[in-house]
């Protein structure tokens, strides 16, 4: 029903959902993951069949019958009630017992009372951005709720919509949930292991800002950006971006907060942290035998290496395709055309 | 019965056509009506069809082309018939196949930059061959000058194949690609992609649209429309302004001339030998007009090629454009590179050859061997090489006097378009030739052959060269020496045509020709010239007879005969 990450692998895919399995891998592969549980989608399917929402929610679905077309005031509405559904729904307390009970070891592990997490959802497929996460999660209580929130984000708007125009059932994406530590990260970023745009993979690109990593992810302010060559392992670019927003822990949850401005101009990670990010990630790729997209970030509690986590990789998605050079493409081109069948 | 077969002929030892041992060997042997027409002195076969089927071979192997290793010639009666050597093993197809990728990685990249280099190459060996004072030269500096000659044409063989492989194997290949994009070789906006290049060709015809234009100018362009050629260059120099003109002439000549006015023999004159030649298409410009704008037409179809170029670019996926893009400039050699190439290859080189050639006829008819020079053309170097030494002490008449006497009687004579044992014509191509992959014989000498549509009701099919409908008087045309009669506004209805003859294009409607495919001579000069142009009518000038209005609408391959 609950796993800690490094339990899980790749093909763990379909019992905890992507993201916890892809946490669990890396934990495998030796890459610093913040420690943390899974929730598989048996503990959701457990939920919503103990208290009854099953049934519930898919009488309330059926009355709505053919959805395929409809306007979003439809599926506001479903949403509102689903959600609010799941939301308000007690977890029967077996299942109560047993994730508090992981939150609790959890905390044995860290020496913390109460350890921030954050709860991310975890579905089967890859959406980027369909499901919610919540960051800087406190206390049993918070826990829970944020959990909830969490199975309750397969039924925003934007999800039923979703479904309801792919033929897929309403009442669907039954989704894992991802609980690691939160890292105090001083500064986060990205990772590719190829360039994304004109797919070169002579490099590894570095994009950071101060604090967590929505402040990167979300793209909406200036960062920092830097080039490693794979080969020689130099920084051959740099830039430094007027980074004047970052996302920040608040009391509950996290949020954007101005940069003080003595620190927007500076750079937000140093060399030695480059160099190493870029190391792992090449790393990664090798072992993963392909380049990725990866995020991680860089605790202000701990020394360098061992304040380096990484959070996700996934396969970059390149939009051109890897540059075969024109001559050795014609070349083929001629001697397929020449001495095919 | 061989003993007939060689008797008949029996300038090129060796290379004569013999049916009984030739068509079991190779199956099909296709007529080049592109080059063989008007049929070829022994002189020019001799060294053509050694040499030439050398070049391919040595292409073929040095560029390891997949599925052929190069043609080989044989001559009947001065018209040379094609065999394709096919490699029908497809593990030795596999085996050529890897090495013709590698091979062909450094054209692909420079091309430009190794057709710079072959062309000094050849430049040098000529300028070596024209430092020779034929008149001060011992008979054994002429033989050796002989010899001389000799590689060098082999040489030149080899060098004009390499180019012409790479830029035509892209051509063809492009020609696949544009197919989704609903393009064929034949359609305009495929055909407008490779027009309006500024190569050698051009250039040479520009300088004389500006000579033609400083005649007229210079008050000398009546005497250069009214004056048979062969008192032109006397009137031009007693007219006022007259020495001024020739002066420019000469200037271009010196850079120029060493062009012959038929490609593909010895026996009609280079330009620097005889200027009076270099009139006939002075004279075209003339007739063309002074508001003429040749730059203007060029840039044009310059723009034309760039629309047509962006156009499909557009279609094409975002990452496949660079490799579609370098493609299509290396398809594009062969509107720009294959025109180019034949001045510095045959045109030249044969040019060279004729001066040697004349110089050694000249000996040996001072000595009594053959009655005059350009006797030469009916032996051959074996039998030129057998009396040189002392010609004095030996006869060749018996052989000059007989060949020349049958070649006049046979030269515009037709010939089969081919020997084969398949059921015929297509079923050869079929299965003969296409599989070579061999553009050069594909497209240009032996050519597409023409759809025939019933339904049109056309008097002849040709294949279409140059897209376009014009009507207009035919002028049948077999030789250069004949241009000078070609008016204004004429239909050129002819075997084929040369470089020499692109001049005459600015004055025509409309050109047809016998002979020759979508990449011949013909079919590029037409594009470049915007002319409606149709290629292997194989009947048009046996058919068609000057004076009548003929149609011709190139875009779907028809020809209609007006008043018959």
């Amino acid at each position: 029903m609950i796993y800690w990450f490094e339990e899980l692998g790749r093909e763990h895919n379909d019992v905890v959902g992507k993201k916890c399995a892809n946490l669990g891998q890396m934990t495998r592969m030796g890459l610093a993951v913040p420690p943390g549980f899974a929730l598989s989608l048996e503990a959701y399917r457990l939920f919503v069949k103990e208290s009854g929402l099953a049934v519930e929610m898919e009488k309330y679905v059926q009355k709505f019958g053919d959805l395929k077309g409809q306007g979003i005031t439809v599926f506001d509405e479903m949403s509102k009630t689903l959600r609010s559904m799941i939301e308000s729904r007690e977890i029967p307390g077996s299942l109560k017992t047993q994730i508090l009970g992981y939150y609790k070891d959890l905390s044995r592990r860290l020496g913390i009372d109460d350890p921030a997490v954050s709860v991310r959802s975890a579905g089967t497929e890859s959406r980027p951005g369909m499901f919610e996460t919540y960051l800087n999660v406190r206390g049993q209580e918070q826990l829970l709720e944020k959990v909830k929130k969490v199975w309750a984000s397969a039924y925003t708007s934007r999800a039923i919509a979703f479904r309801a125009n792919k033929g897929f059932p309403i009442i669907g994406d039954e989704l894992g949930v991802a609980i690691p530590k939160m890292v105090n990260a001083r500064a986060s970023g990205i990772t590719f292991t190829v360039d994304p745009v004109t797919a070169d993979d002579s490099k590894i690109l570095l994009e950071a800002n101060w604090g967590l990593g929505e402040g990167v992810v979300s793209g909406a302010e200036s960062v920092d950006g830097f080039v490693v060559d794979k080969e020689s392992m130099e920084i051959t670019a740099r830039h430094v971006g007027s980074k004047v927003k970052c996302v920040v822990y608040t009391k509950e949850g996290a949020d954007w907060a101005d940069v003080p401005e003595p620190m927007q101009n500076m750079p937000c990670i140093s060399d030695e942290e480059i160099i190493e990010i870029a190391k792992v990630a090449k790393s990664a790729e090798q072992s993963l035998g392909g380049p990725q997209d990866m995020e991680w970030a860089v605790d202000q509690d701990l020394e360098f290496p061992k304040s380096l986590f990484w959070l996700q990789t996934r396969p970059a998605k390149v939009a051109a395709k890897k540059k075969v050079s024109a001559t050795s493409h014609i070349a083929d081109l001629i001697a397929k055309k020449f001495g095919g069948v | 019965m061989g003993q007939e077969m060689v008797k008949l002929w029996d300038s090129i030892p060796g290379f004569d056509f013999n049916p009984e041992i030739d068509l079991p060997e190779l199956n099909s042997w296709f007529f080049d009506g592109t080059h063989s027409v008007p049929l070829l002195t022994p002189m020019y076969a001799w060294h053509w069809i050694r040499h030439c089927g050398h070049g391919s071979q040595y292409s073929a192997e040095v560029l390891s082309m997949p599925r052929y290793k190069g043609f080989t010639f044989r001559d009947h009666e001065g018209a040379t018939y094609i065999g394709m050597r096919i490699v029908r093993d497809e593990a030795e197809v596999a085996k050529r196949t890897a090495k013709f990728k590698e091979n062909s990685i450094p054209w692909i990249e420079d091309f430009d930059g190794i057709w710079a280099k072959q062309r000094q190459e050849l430049v040098s060996m000529y300028d070596k061959l024209k430092a020779v004072d034929l008149d001060k030269a011992s008979n054994i500096d002429l033989i050796h000058h002989l010899w001389d000659m000799i590689s060098t044409s082999r040489r030149m063989w080899e060098i004009h194949f390499q180019g012409m492989n790479v830029s035509y194997a892209a051509f063809l290949l492009l020609e696949d690609l544009v197919k989704p994009y609903g393009l064929t070789s034949e359609s305009p906006e495929f055909q407008d992609m490779f027009r309006g290049f500024d190569n050698y060709v051009f250039k040479v015809d520009r300088k004389l649209w500006e000579l033609a234009k400083d005649a007229m100018s210079m008050g000398l362009g009546d005497i250069i429309l009214n004056t048979p050629q062969e008192q032109v260059m006397g009137k031009i120099e007693q007219a006022k302004n007259g020495k001024d003109w020739l002066k420019k002439l000469h200037a271009f000549l010196a850079v120029d001339g060493w062009r012959m006015v038929r490609m593909m023999d010895f026996n009609e004159p280079y330009w620097l030998e005889d200027p009076s030649v270099v009139i006939a298409p002075i004279k075209a410009f003339i007739k063309k007009g002074g508001d003429y704008d040749l730059d203007g037409m060029t840039r044009k179809l310059a723009q034309g090629r760039e629309k047509a170029i962006a156009n499909l670019l557009a279609k094409v996926p975002k990452e496949e454009k660079p490799w579609f893009e370098a493609l299509i400039k290396l398809g594009g050699k062969t509107g720009s590179f294959s025109e180019e190439h034949d001045l510095f290859c045959e045109l030249h080189c044969h040019a060279v050859q004729r001066r040697g050639l004349l110089g050694i006829g000249r000996r040996l008819a001072a000595a009594g061997t053959i009655d005059k020079p350009d006797d030469i053309w009916f032996l051959n170097p074996d039998e030129v090489e057998r009396v040189l030494g002392a010609p004095e002490f030996h006869k060749l008449q018996y052989i000059a006097n007989r060949r020349r006497k049958r070649w006049e009687e046979i030269r515009f004579s037709q010939v089969p378009p081919v020997h084969t044992v398949r059921k015929d014509i297509q079923e050869a191509v079929g299965m003969d030739l296409l599989p070579s992959a061999d553009a050069i014989i594909i497209k240009i000498v032996v050519g597409e052959l023409p759809r025939v549509r019933p339904e049109l009701k056309a008097d002849i099919y040709g294949v279409c060269g140059a897209p376009g409908v014009a009507e207009g008087p035919a002028k049948v045309n077999m030789t250069y020496a004949e241009l000078d009669k070609v008016q204004k506004g004429d239909i050129l209805v002819c075997p084929g045509t040369n470089p020499a003859w692109t001049p005459v294009f600015g004055l025509v409607k409309a050109v047809v020709s016998d002979r020759g495919g979508t990449l011949s001579h013909t079919a590029i000069v037409g594009r470049e010239y915007g002319l409606p142009t149709l290629v292997n009518t194989f009947t048009g000038t046996a058919t068609i007879k000057t004076g009548q209005r003929i149609r011709v609408n190139a875009t779907e391959g028809t020809l209609y005969i007006l008043d018959k």
